[in-house]
């Protein structure tokens, strides 16, 4: 995927470049550019093909979104069905819900990530002891490596009546009687967002030490020298200095405002927080796949794509307008 | 510095033709191997090795790595790549399907639907009445049974049983008690719900804690949407009614009744949301998952709680090797009124969803069925029931099938079972069914044998029948009733159909309101019951009720 957007961005350039000569002579610059750089062009050219082989054919799929799909039939002996599957999902009171529980709990997610894994980059940054730095950055990102229903299993154990959680509020007197955490509806979206915290704080400040590390030290000791205390550099030099990453992130991260993940909601998910914990991919794996309504789980499928498709238009113009860094 | 440049760029053309030329060929070589594979059909013993994919619960294995799989290998020459579904079945049955490629025999479970609509099965009729004359023996008489609406025989079911019918002498229910709390107050009769209860409260009042720990009054399995129906199918058993799923049908006029939504099951709410009151219903039945339920059961503070046997294996296992009879559970026929008479031992019946179907991809259908023809001939039945006679059973004077209880530990030990393979043959085959009788009168499955069923007691055991005067816990229970078209929950109900469509929802609405209405307070039950009640009635419960008398109907008509 990466790559994938790193050719076109080459593609780009070249196009642009051949675009700013004028006239008659914009075919043969435009060739003469191209052969110049045959070198570049025939190294992307196998991405290019898996960009179009594995993110645009398959868009040819999209066409069950209007079928009542079944598997074992041709393409042509499908039945069309218009928008009717597009209808049930807009009419669908549920959808509704789902909706609005997706979009807070990834908008919770995206904050809650945000600011956790840049304060824990700026302070792992700081550390001078690189033993301890390598040990809490390890232990940091051993969540991320354990699949979701071990992490589930751990967190459910952990709130249960008699789990740890309950014993240590109980020993400290916050509360007088053990409290049922995944069975009120209202605290899950909490209990999820310091979960994906919990699991991913650690792999997320990777990208943000990174930057870090590219950040002139010059700079660092010019602000030392004219007296800038750790603080103010960290505001001053680290948090500017990694701002382009940021808004990278961010713009791709805004992308992604519909997948708000299906494992933790699936897993910790049960009858008393299904108001809050079902997501758009629970119900569509409920009402599409598995009643085998291919058609319905295609049409969510478009329906996503389009609002992430304008999410990331805007969020790159406003960071355009803004003058930061973009995707394009 | 010229030939160093051409040479970069050979190379990278190399790499791009590469990266297309690895991609082709490998869908060249797939081609190639299923073509292969074709006709060779000769009567041979020639070693061969299918696939064999079930959407039950078990471990991967070579049939041949087990003792069974490798005598029928003996006999056959075949061999099977037995797979089981891991995680969800029907993403599992879906990327199946939408891929195409399918393993030689596939048991689907409750997945039979989504195979079928995608014609992944291959009608099996011709094959049967060329190769498969033990097939026509065992399913002779359930043919009209396991014909599809179009003709066709996809799949061969568990359940025909052959030569009568043999109850099971030790059936259980879903109500389940501590021994303890039946000892503590000497054995009484428990029947009703209320009696169920009442009895819980008392000792819990007796004995609030145990070691230190607190007693759990009584708890369920509520929390994932699979097997939700533990706490919904209660209303139907304590109606007495055996499980036909969402409906309860009517024995005169044989109408097909949800009782969603009646007082049936508002009666067992309101008692769950009294017991909630008082303390003695544990709220995490809605929020544990399996392992932390079942943990929960072993621990043994639990004074009652509700599942099907089926459901709790090792549960019950391991209570059972932990050997104290105290703190293991028997199950109650518990109904509503003293003058209901329970249903929870299952009237002959016939699962015609469920068995093993020979797929569109597999290799060699006439072989398979062939395999399948020959495992069903008496002395094969024995073979994945028994084993061998002298090693896994033996032989009384009056030549009884019986076992030592060495041997009986064996056939009840988990490993032993893997490796002997009784626990991959003894079930997702074509095979006799649970009640059957061999020709010679030895029952089909070893603990229908009343001379296996009597050493399998323990102390505990026989403690408990000597003081409710029983011979076997099936004397607990009411006789069954004859019921020609059980069990209803095996009717098939078309993907994207308005009654699956109803089922999701209002299965959705029992999940969302049962843990309101059971947690609520008692003065806002009433209310939570209305609002239940009002999002209920906007379904098409009529609808659907129509669709299951019809399809009941039918079936007593003969029309499976």
């Amino acid at each position: 995927m990466e790559l994938g957007k790193g050719t076109v961005q080459v593609e780009k350039t070249a196009g642009q470049m051949a675009k700013s000569n004028a006239g008659a002579s914009r075919f043969k610059t435009f060739f003469i550019e191209l052969s110049k750089q045959k070198m570049l062009m025939l190294m992307s050219l196998p991405f290019l093909i898996w960009v179009f082989v594995f993110k645009y054919l398959p868009l040819w799929g999209w066409t069950i979104a209007f079928q009542k799909f079944k598997p074992a039939r041709d393409f042509f002996d499908q039945k069309w069905v218009g928008w009717d599957n597009f209808k049930f999902l807009f009419q669908e009171q549920q959808f509704y819900r789902v909706l609005r529980n997706t979009l807070v709990m990834s908008s919770i997610n995206l904050v809650f990530g945000f600011v956790t894994s840049i304060v824990l980059a700026l302070l792992l940054n700081e550390l001078r002891n690189i033993f301890f730095k390598r040990t809490v950055q390890t232990i940091s990102y051993l969540p991320y490596f354990i699949s979701w229903v071990v992490a589930s299993n751990i967190v459910q154990t952990a709130l249960a009546p008699e789990g740890i959680i309950n014993v240590l509020l109980l020993k400290m007197q916050f509360i007088d009687h053990p409290v049922l955490w995944l069975g009120v509806g209202k605290y899950f979206w909490g209990i999820l967002g310091a979960t994906e915290v919990w699991k991913n704080v650690g792999w997320n400040t990777i990208i943000y030490l990174a930057a870090i590390t590219s950040i002139d030290p010059s700079q660092y000791e010019a602000a030392e020298i004219d007296g800038a205390s750790r603080l103010q550099r960290m505001f001053y030099i680290t948090l500017p200095g990694i701002k382009p990453v940021i808004v990278l992130i961010l713009i791709m991260n805004l992308g992604h405002i519909l997948e708000s993940g299906f494992e933790a909601q699936y897993l910790l998910g049960n009858g008393m927080n299904v108001d809050f914990s079902e997501n758009l991919d629970i119900f569509v794996l409920k009402y599409g796949m598995q009643m085998n309504n291919f058609g319905l789980a295609t049409a969510a499928g478009m329906f996503k794509t389009l609002v992430s498709f304008i999410f990331l238009i805007t969020a790159n113009n406003i960071a355009k307008r803004m003058g930061e860094s973009r995707l394009y | 510095m010229h030939t160093k440049k051409w040479l970069q760029t050979t190379l990278a053309v190399v790499m791009a033709s590469a990266l297309l030329i690895v991609g082709c060929s490998n869908g060249n070589s797939g081609e190639k191997d299923s073509a292969s594979g074709g006709k060779n059909s000769e009567v041979s013993k020639e070693p061969v090795t299918f696939d064999y994919f079930a959407f039950g619960t078990n471990r991967d294995t070579m049939a041949s790595d087990t003792t069974i799989g490798k005598i029928l290998q003996e006999q056959t020459g075949v061999d099977w790549k037995m797979e089981f579904v891991v995680g969800d079945a029907s993403t599992k049955s879906g990327v199946m399907i939408a891929g195409g490629d399918y393993p030689d025999v596939i048991s689907p479970v409750g997945e039979l639907a989504k195979f079928l609509d995608a014609g992944a099965l291959i009608p099996l009729n011709d094959l049967i009445e060329k190769y498969g004359p033990n097939i026509k023996r065992v399913y002779g008489d359930y043919m009209n049974k396991i014909t599809n609406e179009d003709g066709n025989i996809y799949i061969l079911p568990f359940t025909a049983n052959v030569n009568g019918y043999l109850s099971p002498p030790d059936p259980t229910s879903t109500f389940w008690m501590q021994r303890r709390v039946l000892k503590e107050f000497g054995y009484p009769q428990v029947k009703t719900l209320d009696q169920y209860f009442d009895l819980i409260e008392k000792y819990q009042a007796k004995y609030p804690s145990v070691d230190g720990k607190n007693t759990i009054g009584f708890v369920t399995f509520a929390s994932t949407a699979g097997e939700f129906f533990t706490i919904t199918n209660q209303p139907m058993h304590l109606a007495g009614y055996p499980n036909e799923g969402g409906v309860m049908v009517d024995m005169e006029t044989h109408e097909a009744k949800l009782y969603q939504g009646t007082e049936d099951e508002k009666r067992w709410l309101a008692k769950l949301n009294e017991m909630n009151g008082k303390g003695l219903f544990d709220p995490e039945s809605f929020t544990a998952n399996k392992d932390q339920y079942l943990a929960k059961l072993t621990s043994g503070r639990v004074l009652g709680f509700a599942s099907y046997s089926w459901q709790i294996p090792d549960a019950t296992t391991n209570l059972r090797t932990a050997g104290n009879d105290d703190l293991r559970y028997v199950a109650l026929p518990i109904v509503y009124e003293e003058n209901i008479k329970d249903a929870y031992v299952d009237p002959p019946s016939f699962v015609n969803n469920r068995g093993l179907g020979i797929s569109v991809s597999a290799k060699d259908p006439e072989r398979i069925i062939k395999y399948w023809d020959n495992l069903l001939t008496d002395e094969n039945q024995k073979l994945v029931q028994w084993g061998e006679e002298g090693v896994t059973y033996s032989k009384n004077a009056d030549s009884r099938m019986v076992m030592t209880e060495k041997q009986l530990t064996d056939r009840n030990d988990n490993d032993f079972k893997h490796k002997y393979g009784f626990a991959y043959f003894d079930y997702e085959w074509p095979r006799y069914g649970d009640n059957s009788v061999y020709e010679d009168g030895n029952a089909h499955v070893p603990f229908n044998q009343p001379e296996v069923a009597a050493i399998n007691y323990t102390e505990g055991d026989k403690a408990l029948l000597k003081a409710y005067k029983l011979d076997t816990f099936s004397d607990l229970y009411a006789e069954p009733v004859e019921r020609p078209w059980y069990p209803a929950w095996s009717i098939e109900k078309e993907p994207g159909s308005p009654e699956q469509l109803f089922s999701q929802r209002a299965g959705d609405l029992q999940q969302k309101f049962y843990p309101r209405m059971v947690l609520a307070s008692p003065g806002e039950f009433e209310a939570d019951w209305n609002e239940y009640m009002a999002e209920y009635n906007k379904l098409d419960a009529k609808g659907y009720e129509g669709f299951m008398t019809g399809k009941v109907k039918n079936r007593i008509d003969g029309k499976w």
